[in-house]
């Protein structure tokens, strides 16, 4: 237990200085900066109602971003440590393959959710400075982000050992973009069959819920904060589904030739 | 006990429509503690599929393969072993300095023992005045030694090294040699897959050859002295007649 957290520890270390030394990384935060700056441009112009709008576009770029920046940082985990053959002296070592995905999986979740974690303040400072407020509920959105940001990054390195990196970058995205449409796609057609149809409730159980870790609509149109157990349930799901995923990556990194 | 015990080895890629290609093809030897072995072969004859699976990066497909009485699978087996892969290639992004103390962590180390080791090895590879540079601002033969640093953090008691001097410039390859020599006084078991023959015999206490992944011939090098001309006329007849040429003249006489 003690040798995975200190594994893990390194692993992340060496991962952040990695992904803060990449270029990429500030190229996304100067376009989501540029985006919440281009719509409040509206402002001087005298249009009226524009907070909102402005805020839905501030924050509709973060989730857009986020989402991308994490499948990327998620896909690239293992994959590129065995195409640049790193893999060899990392694995050369006493650890186990297990403890490298784990350490990989909180590598990819604890950047990830730093670079979210960024953006959402950048943008947050940028809105307050155009006179434009958000609710507590704001708290929340940031929170449930996080655990969907844990929950994508599991997937994402599971389906790694499965696709090639371009294919599970691109079928993560359509995953986690779709899956709002995907979820209203079943809820009807659950609404025509009932819902004690067998294959319905399978396929919901199998695809992914992405979308229920967005709150940025509501932080948009100043809900009120939503009942803590609410975060709660999801959070039990993203542990549950997130354990899942990484379990499924496992079963095939266990017996893989490595390089 | 032993420090690598490999035993009727197949190591079997699958192919598409084709039986599998047996890379290694029921391979048995020995190394005992202490011991410089070096690892024979041409080019495709089996040598890092072998050493693959001693570091329990792929499984055997049939046969056993044993570090120290562990399963070559299990991590623990690795405690005692410093790997200097084929293709050694470090994290771009990273600084040497950075790059061992990822290494000595995953290891279990830590601290002021671990800040301390690393400056030891950097000084013994002369990286000390690029230690906070890029890896990707290194040239070949600074990365090579990075790699050779590596291998040495934890101070294993089996190294294992698929050819290792690969990339080294003439310099490069006379401090790897002295830095053999140190770890074989203090007792450290190595074992190395080389095409540089010369290089083999002024280390080895013995050799493996092997080819087309079976082992076709195994010899101290105290007991080639006299009976071959040189280490690398020995090895490029045997390997071209596919058995051992010693044993051929044993018979015949
Ligand atoms: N991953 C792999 N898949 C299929 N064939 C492989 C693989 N790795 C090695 N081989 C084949 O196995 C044989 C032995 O390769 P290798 O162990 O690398 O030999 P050596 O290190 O002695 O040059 C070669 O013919 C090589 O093409
Ligand atoms: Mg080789």
């Amino acid at each position: 237990m003690m040798r995975t957290v200190q594994i893990t520890r390194a692993l992340m270390t060496a991962g952040l200085l990695e992904t803060v030394r990449r270029k990429d990384l500030y190229v996304v935060l100067i376009l989501t900066v540029l985006l919440t700056l281009g719509a409040s441009a509206f402002r001087v112009f005298g249009v009226q109602g524009l907070e909102i709008f402005v805020k839905d576009v501030a924050f509709t770029a973060i989730g857009v971003m986020t989402t991308i920046l994490t499948v990327l940082i998620a896909a690239r985990q293992i994959p590129e440590e065995m195409q640049r053959r790193t893999i060899y002296p990392l694995m050369a070592r006493p650890i186990t393959r297990g403890q490298l995905l784990l350490g990989k999986w909180a590598t990819a979740f604890f950047t990830a959710s730093l670079c979210f974690v960024v953006l959402a303040s950048i943008t947050l400072g940028l809105l307050l400075s155009l006179g434009i407020t958000v609710k507590p509920i704001f708290i929340q959105y940031l929170l449930l982000k996080i655990f969907g940001i844990g929950w994508l990054c599991a997937m994402v390195i599971a389906l790694s050992f499965y696709l090639t990196p371009a294919a599970n970058v691109t079928l993560s995205l359509i995953l986690a973009f779709g899956s709002g449409v995907f979820n209203r796609l079943l809820l009807m057609a659950h609404w025509e069959h009932g819902l004690d149809v067998l294959w319905l409730n399978l396929l919901y159980g199998v695809l992914p819920h992405y979308d229920y870790f967005d709150m940025s609509k509501k932080v948009v149109f100043d809900w009120d904060l939503a009942p803590w157990w609410v975060l709660g349930v999801l959070a039990g799901y993203a542990l549950l589904s997130g354990m899942g995923w990484l379990l499924v990556g496992w079963l095939r990194f266990r017996k893989q030739t490595i390089g | 006990m032993r420090a690598i015990v490999v035993r009727n080895l197949v190591v079997a890629y699958r192919r598409w429509f084709k039986p599998p290609f047996r890379a290694v093809d029921g391979l048995s030897f020995e190394v005992h503690q202490g011991e410089i072995v070096g690892f024979l072969g041409v080019n495709g004859a089996g040598k890092t599929s072998t050493i693959k699976t001693l570091m329990g990066f792929q499984s055997p497909t049939a046969g056993e393969a044993r570090i120290f009485g562990m399963d070559a699978t299990d991590a623990r087996a690795r405690q005692l072993v410093g790997f200097l892969p084929e293709t050694a290639l470090y994290s771009p992004y990273l600084t040497p300095y950075e790059t061992l103390r990822l290494y000595g962590e995953l290891h279990g180390l830590r601290g002021r023992p671990l800040r301390a080791q690393i400056e030891a090895l950097l000084e013994a590879v002369k990286l000390t005045h690029k230690a906070h540079t890029l890896n990707k601002n290194l040239s070949k033969g600074m990365l090579q030694r990075v790699g050779i640093a590596q291998a040495l953090l934890g101070d294993p008691k089996l190294l294992i090294l698929d050819e290792v001097s690969s990339g080294l410039d003439p310099i490069g390859k006379r401090e790897l040699r002295d830095l053999l020599a140190t770890q074989r006084e203090r007792g450290t078991t190595i074992f190395f897959s080389s095409h540089e023959l010369a290089e083999v015999a002024s280390i080895c206490d013995r050799i493996l050859i092997i080819h087309h992944g079976k082992l076709i011939a195994e010899h101290r090098l105290s007991d080639l002295v006299g009976r071959v001309d040189s280490l690398e006329d020995y090895f490029i007849r045997t390997v071209q007649a596919g058995h051992d040429i010693l044993n051929e003249e044993v018979q015949a006489a």
